[in-house]
């Protein structure tokens, strides 16, 4: 399970822990959230996400 | 051990502000010394300096135990917090806004403007913004080779962003200016209400008087946005409802006046200082000219160059440690971001002002659920005015010294004379 963070919020999304009050399960790859999903904290996009931990 | 006086009284000095060089150096000693430490001064409950980028971003990111709103969100000495309570009923802030409110109001209240100022929310808002951008480029070179950038563009083309934005006609422009600024730059008496020196306690009444003209003025919105809605952001604020209730007035009044004074003052102040930049560097501006994507870098370096908000404070609501000094509950911190943007640690030449880093995590907007609302918007209206202005200039240099705001808090250039020629 990979780690992903914001680079204008410092968000980060952990693919373990998805992001249920967001509508994204435990477990959903970053490749799986749809491509117009944005940070829930700043709103920047997807490709605004950089991989912290593989 | 407590950081030493001088430079604790040095880092809460407006006037220092004013000649940033003298907080920065007080700075460069802290982080070297005591990065994270007490400070006491006579008269302030004493608070911890926290000066690092790293530590700044570890405190910015637990907002349930670092709170915004439990006492001031900026440094006051107690006579001033003391003074507010009693004119708020026991609240620590003069304006409930979102910097001053944590957890679920603070979600809540974010999430009624958030959707509307996202990247991808804002790109429809582009070529109206690059209009705006072309008319103050025009109304500069009307100049005739010489302008005060910060008084003739910087502060009036953020500024007409932001109302078109929120929904305020033009004609109140020049109201919503002079009211920021006696809200920003209390402490100048070049900009304050009084236009006048002011002790703490005059500097208090002339806040909350700016407050009160503010307010009345933003009450005739909310009834006008009700009978009317449109999609403009202060139409957005007075239909909100959380819980099927609107907003409260200390809520709402609090959303219209963050929104309509720090929505353009930070970003004038970025722009001011960019340009002071500018002007100094020969060779930057054609640079830019030959490989305009260096113009995204420039907007971020300026940005981390000018730090508008220079700190925001904190408030410990459970014990921790950080950088291995214990923080107890109740205690009060100041994050530094104008000393957290000059961290040596992040960068090896923090007092040079460059287009070519590869990386620039600037902390200037904050992190975390605190991060600044409007960053995306003020990215663009940076860059597409640096796009506008570059295409005409030919040469620009200082032709004076340039002046900054007397203030600790939100501030930056107020004089930026400059001598420019065009194509």
């Amino acid at each position: 399970m990979r780690r992903w963070q914001c680079r204008y919020c410092g968000l980060i999304y952990d693919e373990a822990l998805g992001l249920p009050d967001e509508g994204i399960a435990p477990g959903t790859r970053f490749e799986d959230i749809p491509d117009d999903w944005y940070c829930p904290d700043c709103g920047s996009e997807k490709g605004d996400f950089d991989l912290i931990q593989s | 051990m407590t950081i030493a006086t001088e430079l604790a009284q040095t880092i809460i000095d407006p006037k220092a502000y004013s000649q940033r060089e003298i907080v920065d150096a007080a700075f460069v000693k802290i982080r070297a010394q005591q990065p994270l430490d007490k400070a006491e001064i006579d008269g302030f409950e004493p608070f911890w300096v926290v000066s690092r980028h790293a530590d700044i971003k570890e405190i910015e990111r637990q907002p349930d135990v670092f709170h915004n709103g439990d006492k001031s969100t900026f440094i006051t000495n107690i006579e001033g917090n003391q003074r507010v309570q009693m004119l708020t009923g026991g609240e620590p802030n003069l304006i409930r806004s979102l910097v001053s409110v944590d957890g679920l109001e603070h979600k809540n209240l974010r999430g009624v403007v958030f959707p509307h100022v996202t990247p991808r929310a804002i790109r429809p808002l582009e070529d109206a913004i690059r209009g705006i951008a072309r008319e103050f480029v025009d109304h500069m070179l009307t100049f005739d080779g010489k302008v005060d950038f910060a008084q003739d563009v910087a502060f009036l083309y953020p500024l007409r962003v932001i109302m078109t934005v929120l929904g305020v006609p033009q004609e109140d422009e020049p109201f919503m200016l002079k009211l920021t600024q006696e809200l920003f730059n209390n402490a100048d008496p070049e900009l304050n209400r009084a236009r006048a020196e002011l002790s703490p306690e005059e500097m208090l009444k002339s806040l909350w008087e700016t407050t009160m003209e503010l307010e009345n003025y933003f009450k005739a919105v909310t009834d006008k946005f009700r009978a009317n809605p449109t999609d403009q952001i202060n139409s957005l604020i007075a239909n909100a409802k959380i819980d099927g209730e609107y907003l409260n007035h200390r809520q709402l009044m609090g959303y219209y006046i963050i929104a309509a004074t720090a929505g353009h003052d930070t970003t004038s102040n970025t722009t001011a200082g960019a340009m002071w930049a500018l002007a100094e560097r020969p060779g930057m501006l054609s640079q830019m000219q030959a490989n305009p994507e260096l113009i995204n870098a420039f907007v971020e370096e300026s940005i981390r160059w000018e730090v508008p908000v220079k700190h925001f404070m904190r408030s410990a609501v459970s014990d921790i440690e950080i950088a291995g000094q214990q923080i107890r509950a109740g205690d009060w911190l100041m994050l530094s971001y104008q000393s957290g943007n000059r961290d040596e640690a992040v960068w090896a030449d923090p007092f040079d002002f460059r287009i070519d880093r590869d990386q620039n995590p600037q902390i200037a907007f904050g992190y975390g659920v605190h991060v600044c609302l409007g960053q995306h918007l003020a990215r663009m209206e940076m860059r597409i005015l640096w796009e506008e202005l570059f295409k005409r200039l030919k040469s620009v240099e200082m032709d004076g010294p340039g002046e900054r705001t007397i203030s600790n808090f939100v501030c930056g250039p107020k004089h930026v004379p400059i001598r420019f020629t065009v194509n």
